[in-house]
């Protein structure tokens, strides 16, 4: 009996023990930092895989710069959906500080969450329209993470040895015309074919194709698509031609064709000389091919029949958005901490050389961007050679649920393209 | 009494409050939920029946659930055929016994996404190589089509379930008093007769527990199909839980997507339920 009662005191004055020792070193810490101002914690839940180590290192030199501020990065991305992860992010309460956000309808899912940014350094300088997608009354919800852009990347290796010049195609009849050279001469190129089209995925075809088709349509403005009440399919027949182009001269069967089997295993080892991707797939080709990303990659303009043909889509993935639901120092400190990233001389170092983004700011020295895709998309950026990205406007879901399912059954044969329009219009009328 | 009806209930309450915070509350908000236009923020305001009315008149939740009941049928026969029939082959008297009951049951300890991505390679790859290799164009273009894709499905789930039900089989397979058999054999009953009405009655009660459990595992099926098929080509491979999941997660229709999963749990429970109680019946009349 004595025993039971002695092993029970040692647990309870162990468990004192504990919360004693729990107190006093909270009291320590606070004391330390009590000088250098109020300790703020930043929760940044961001959806960038592919720069979340550097975007960490910053994260650190910047709490070195500035001892109050602790920034907890975590990132939900790639193949998972951020959406779905912010969202029940916010329904358990954790509510993060900084988050990001996609467009218009992401702006108004938010609205209430979401604080105004105007006063800031860094929408100051964001380039023109880069915020058109985010201000509401006058209010700007958002700011632009970077720019980016996609469209035909080719090798230029093979068109070199097949005597293509790239500079000469600049609409629909002399891509056509390089598609068909390059296909007859196939097996001296060592190509499988011409294209590797991803059915599978649905955003290649349903959100990023199909933008190139329809922001004419929409004046290149997101918030005009967000608002239509209808969808015409203007360009439907060019659509039309350009994808049965690549479904013709791709490697078979699309409907399968994944992103990592076009990117990786058929364009970074060189079996196909074209495919529609954007200037995020440099990283994966390097590390498969770091000689052939750095030298032998370029990216073609989508001609749009009957609009322009030698044009790109370039537009903002991302916004960063700060809640406003956060104490007023926690939204202070996250405007500054932004402000810093995309305007001090540190933060435009890190941006350009370390994310190896193309900054969607003003005062940045362009000749810094490494990689060649981004180069080419800040060049026609610069240019004015671009469309925009409205496929953020479409109703949720519409792109790669309706129009991308579509062609997928329009790849199989399963529908006309007539088919493809109608059952799409309907739904995008219905939604809106 | 009184006083052991407190410890009871005492005894109980861990267990008690657990489930009701996993899984009673978040069933009755669920319900809930779906009588409201929830978008996953904020709830706006109760619709009634709306999405049960428009639910019924939901092409693509009527096909992925027609698509379901064919794959759980084709499934929980192959699986169960399969099944019994490893469990007949290492109960026999081979030397290997040991050794095959492990690499059949191999499968079923490896994740789901994982299986579907390696039979994604095996069917998109492997499948094409081999078929190019001898000459067969059929087994070219797995997946692509809605039929490879149901068969691919069916495929991944029986080599990965088989294993499983086979240890249940063998567990009901063992407990067959030798003697029984020995009797029939005597009486001149062939292998296949001292099967058919020896065995087979006896491992009856395994039936009622490996269907319960294919039946419920197959209707349920996610992960696999995600990273298998992803619902692809059009839709058309693309079973109830995902099909609820991209209305909730894809459209952000959480109010809508959470009606759908209201049907599924009914439906699912009065299968199960049937199930089990007509199987249980025909136990006890034998």
């Amino acid at each position: 009996m004595k025993s039971k009662w002695r092993a029970g005191l040692f647990a309870v004055s162990l468990g004192l023990a504990g919360i004693l020792t729990g107190c006093s070193s909270d009291e320590w810490s606070t004391s330390e930092s009590k000088p250098k101002g109020e300790q703020v914690s930043l929760d940044i839940f961001q959806f960038k895989v592919e720069f979340k180590d550097q975007f960490e290192e910053v994260a650190k030199a910047y709490e070195k710069e500035h001892e109050n501020v602790k920034i907890n990065i975590t990132t939900v991305g790639g193949g998972e959906d951020y959406g779905a992860a912010l969202r029940s992010k916010f329904a358990s309460g954790n509510e993060p500080a900084i988050y990001n956000i996609g467009g218009p309808q992401d702006v108004e899912d938010w609205k209430d969450k979401l604080a105004d940014l105007s006063d800031t350094a860094a929408a100051d300088v964001a380039l023109e329209g880069t915020l058109d997608g985010v201000t509401v009354d006058g209010e700007v919800l958002g700011l632009p993470y970077n720019q980016e852009g996609y469209g035909f990347i080719y090798n230029k290796n093979v068109f070199a040895e097949a005597g293509i010049d790239p500079a000469s195609i600049v609409d629909y009849a002399s891509l056509e015309t390089a598609v068909k050279e390059l296909d007859s001469k196939k097996g001296e190129l060592g190509l499988e074919a011409v294209f590797a089209l991803p059915g599978k995925e649905k955003w290649v075809t349903g959100l990023h194709l199909s933008n190139t088709f329809l922001a004419p349509e929409f004046d290149n403005n997101v918030l005009k698509a967000f608002s239509a009440k209808e969808v015409e399919f203007q360009y439907g027949e060019a659509f039309k031609k350009i994808l049965d182009l690549q479904n013709d001269y791709s490697v078979q069967p699309t409907v399968s064709l994944d992103y990592s089997q076009q990117v990786e295993e058929l364009f970074s080892l060189q079996k196909v000389a074209i495919i529609q991707q954007g200037n995020w797939v440099y990283g994966s080709i390097a590390s498969i091919d770091e000689e052939f990303a750095q030298n032998g990659i370029g990216i073609l303009p989508i001609p749009v029949e009957g609009y322009e043909g030698d044009r790109i889509p370039v537009g903002i993935p991302m916004y960063w958005g700060v809640n406003s639901n956060a104490d007023e120092a926690v939204v202070k400190e996250a405007k500054e901490f932004l402000d810093w990233l995309y305007t001090s001389e540190t933060g435009k170092e890190t941006v350009v050389s370390d994310f190896n983004f193309i900054p969607a700011y003003e005062g940045y020295d362009s000749t810094k961007i490494a990689d060649p895709l981004s180069k080419d998309v800040y060049e026609y950026s610069e240019k004015g050679k671009t469309i925009g990205w409205t496929f953020m406007g479409y109703p949720t879901g519409w792109g790669e649920n309706e129009l991308g399912v579509e062609i997928q059954r329009y790849l199989s044969d399963e529908a006309s393209w007539d088919d493809v329009i109608n059952t799409t219009k309907k739904v995008w009328g219905s939604s809106r | 009494m009184r006083k052991q009806d407190l410890t009871y209930w005492l005894f109980l309450m861990p267990v008690l409050a657990a489930l009701v915070l996993v899984v009673i509350a978040p069933l009755l908000l669920g319900v809930y939920y779906s009588f409201t236009d929830w978008n996953g923020i904020q709830t706006k305001g109760f619709v009634g029946f709306d999405h049960y009315k428009a639910l019924f008149q939901d092409k693509r939740f009527l096909d992925s659930l027609w698509f379901t009941i064919k794959f759980s049928i084709v499934s929980i026969i192959l699986i169960n055929l399969i099944g019994l029939s490893l469990a007949l082959l290492v109960t026999a008297k081979l030397k290997t016994n040991k050794a095959l009951r492990t690499i059949f049951f191999m499968p079923n300890l490896i994740g789901g996404l994982i299986l579907g991505f390696i039979w994604q390679f095996i069917f998109t790859k492997a499948f094409a190589g081999f078929g190019s290799l001898v000459g067969i164009e059929s087994l070219k273009g797995w997946l692509s089509t809605p039929n490879t894709g149901f068969w691919g499905l069916v495929i991944l789930m029986s080599w990965q379930m088989s294993g499983y039900i086979m240890v249940i089989y063998i567990a009901y397979l063992e407990g067959v008093s030798s003697e029984l058999i020995e009797a029939a054999e005597i009486d001149g009953a062939n292998a296949f007769q001292r099967f058919r009405h020896i065995v087979f009655p006896l491992v009856a009660p395994a039936f009622t527990v490996s269907m319960f459990l294919t039946l419920s595992n197959t209707f349920k099926l996610y992960d696999q199909n995600l990273s298998l098929t992803g619902g692809g080509p059009y839709n058309s491979t693309q079973m109830v839980a995902m099909e609820i999941f991209n209305t909730a997660f894809g459209r952000y229709e959480m109010a809508y997507g959470q009606a759908k999963a209201v049907i599924f749990f009914i439906i699912v429970a009065v299968i199960a339920l049937l199930q089990v109680y007509l199987s249980k019946k025909r136990e006890v009349e034998m």
